[in-house]
């Protein structure tokens, strides 16, 4: 004799027809005999119609597959973070004035070539933070961009298109002055390499940081302006102008002063922050407004 | 003996077979969505969908929690499709999938699972007269069935409407094979006393 508990698990089941024809017989002759069983069978017959009743009308949402699958296609957010930034550099890339790429290849080459002829090797380091100076003070700015006031309509913030222009034309002339370092190579022994990049590198990092920071405080021309005279000032021979200013004073502020241009770190860092002071220039409508089209 | 309604509920063509060998077809088709295809994902959308739906729905009560639940489920299939080799039931992998991202998806809305909604009974509909005792019937065991907890209206809609077995509940539910009996248990309990308390006489 099989315990009642037996039946009363199987009961659900029979309900739902998942028996096979030996156990429904044999649940059925235990059916005959009780009604405690007939009553539970009744209920779970009533639960299944019920179930099934309500379930009938369902129908499957509509095109939730293809939500899914458009769920599954979708760049996730790091891909799209690259995708956002490799377009904003190329947008801005072609935002920045034209004639600037051409124009500091050129003067590069230029110079160069007359390094290379007059077997000078200093002259890259005289010449490379020019020319990425002067590049980076027409950046930024309404003297310099038609399209200023549509970029800065965009959901954009200024801060973020003046770095991406930055990093693409610092980029553009970290790779200028590569080239003219590793052309320099036929006049300097190989070695040299390393101390010669060192040379320029610091000095154009921190006047480009420089300019960028006094055009869009100043405007492009001041910022020209500024950072070629600091930096031709060192290369100025005071001694040989006249005996006036031929004192020793001078001479040793002179030589703190040219030493301050070799320091490479202290240049890195102090560029750190004269780009920061830029980026957060560029969010201040104040700065922005100083320098009107001239 | 069983009354003609009774067997009739239980000989009832259902929509789908019950407890088969798994065609060769199902196989096939969640080896393509592991191959990355989309047809196939909307080909076991088109064979699965409306169990999917009712299964979730049956869950959370709620059309538009129901309808992402299923369609997170499926992305959590085209990315797990391939641990599928047809040693189950293809419906009951499924919805093992739905029940595992409706309980998530619930615990993130925090739907209390509590004694409340076991023993919260729903008030008596108005106008008993103007019902047919079918009727009446009809919407307490309704009323019955939502106040179970989702976990109770899970194995009922599992082994009634979906046609699963009591150890094919079990996988689904992620729970033992006790659990799911007990659970079938306290669900006849449960109804029973809410019938009783409705004065059915014939259901005492």
């Amino acid at each position: 004799m099989t315990a009642h508990t037996y039946f009363e698990e199987h009961l659900p089941l029979y309900a739902a027809g998942q028996l096979d024809g030996a156990q429904r017989a044999e649940i059925e002759i235990h059916l005959a005999g009780c009604p405690e069983c007939r009553a539970d069978l009744e209920l779970w017959a009533a639960v299944s119609g019920e179930i099934h009743t309500a379930n009938r009308p369902l129908a499957a949402p509509p095109a939730l597959a293809e939500h899914a699958l458009d769920q599954i296609h979708a760049p996730n957010r790091l891909t799209s973070a690259f995708l956002r930034t490799w377009q904003l550099l190329r947008v801005q890339a072609l935002l920045v004035r034209h004639e600037m790429w051409p124009a500091s290849a050129l003067v590069m080459l230029m110079g160069v070539v007359v390094a290379l002829l007059a077997d000078r090797v200093n002259f890259i380091y005289f010449l490379a933070p020019l020319v990425a100076a002067s590049s980076l003070a027409m950046l930024y700015g309404p003297e310099n961009d038609a399209a200023m006031e549509l970029s800065l309509a965009t959901p954009t913030s200024p801060w973020k298109i003046l770095l991406a222009r930055l990093s693409v034309v610092s980029g553009y002339n970290l790779l200028l002055s590569l080239g003219a370092t590793l052309l320099l190579l036929f006049i300097a022994p190989p070695g040299l390499l390393g101390t010669i990049i060192l040379g320029w590198l610091g000095p154009l990092t921190f006047l480009s940081a420089l300019a960028l920071l006094l055009s869009i405080w100043l405007g492009t021309n001041q910022a020209i302006a500024v950072a070629y005279g600091l930096w031709l000032l060192q290369y100025i021979p005071f001694a040989a102008i006249g005996p006036w200013l031929d004192s020793p004073g001078l001479a040793s502020a002179m030589a703190v002063y040219r030493q301050f241009w070799q320091s490479p770190l202290l240049l890195l860092l102090l560029s750190l922050f004269l780009i920061g002071l830029a980026l957060w220039s560029a969010n201040r409508p104040v700065f922005r407004l100083t320098s009107t089209p001239s | 003996m069983i009354s003609y309604a009774v067997s009739n509920a239980i000989t009832e063509k259902r929509p789908w077979p019950i407890a088969m060998a798994e065609p060769e077809y199902n196989v096939e088709l969640m080896r393509r969505i592991a191959a990355r295809e989309d047809m196939a994902l909307c080909e076991l959308y088109a064979a699965y969908g409306q169990r999917l739906y009712a299964y979730a729905l049956r869950l959370t009560n709620e059309p538009a929690l129901a309808e992402d639940i299923v369609q997170d489920a499926l992305v959590i299939v085209w990315r797990t499709a391939g641990r599928y080799r047809g040693e189950g039931r293809l419906a009951a992998w499924l919805l093992g999938i739905v029940h595992h991202t409706a309980i998530k998806a619930m615990r993130h809305r925090s739907i209390p699972i509590s004694d409340e909604m076991v023993t919260g009974l729903p008030a008596p509909t108005d106008s008993p007269e103007t019902q047919t005792q079918a009727n009446q019937q009809a919407q307490w065991v309704r009323d019955g069935l939502q106040s179970l907890s989702p976990e109770h209206r899970a194995v009922l809609e599992l082994v009634f409407y979906q046609g699963l077995s009591l150890d094919e509940t079990a996988k689904v539910c992620n729970c033992p094979l006790g659990t799911v009996k007990s659970r079938l248990s306290y669900a006849r309990q449960h109804l029973r006393g809410i019938l009783s308390r409705q004065n059915v006489e014939e259901w005492r």
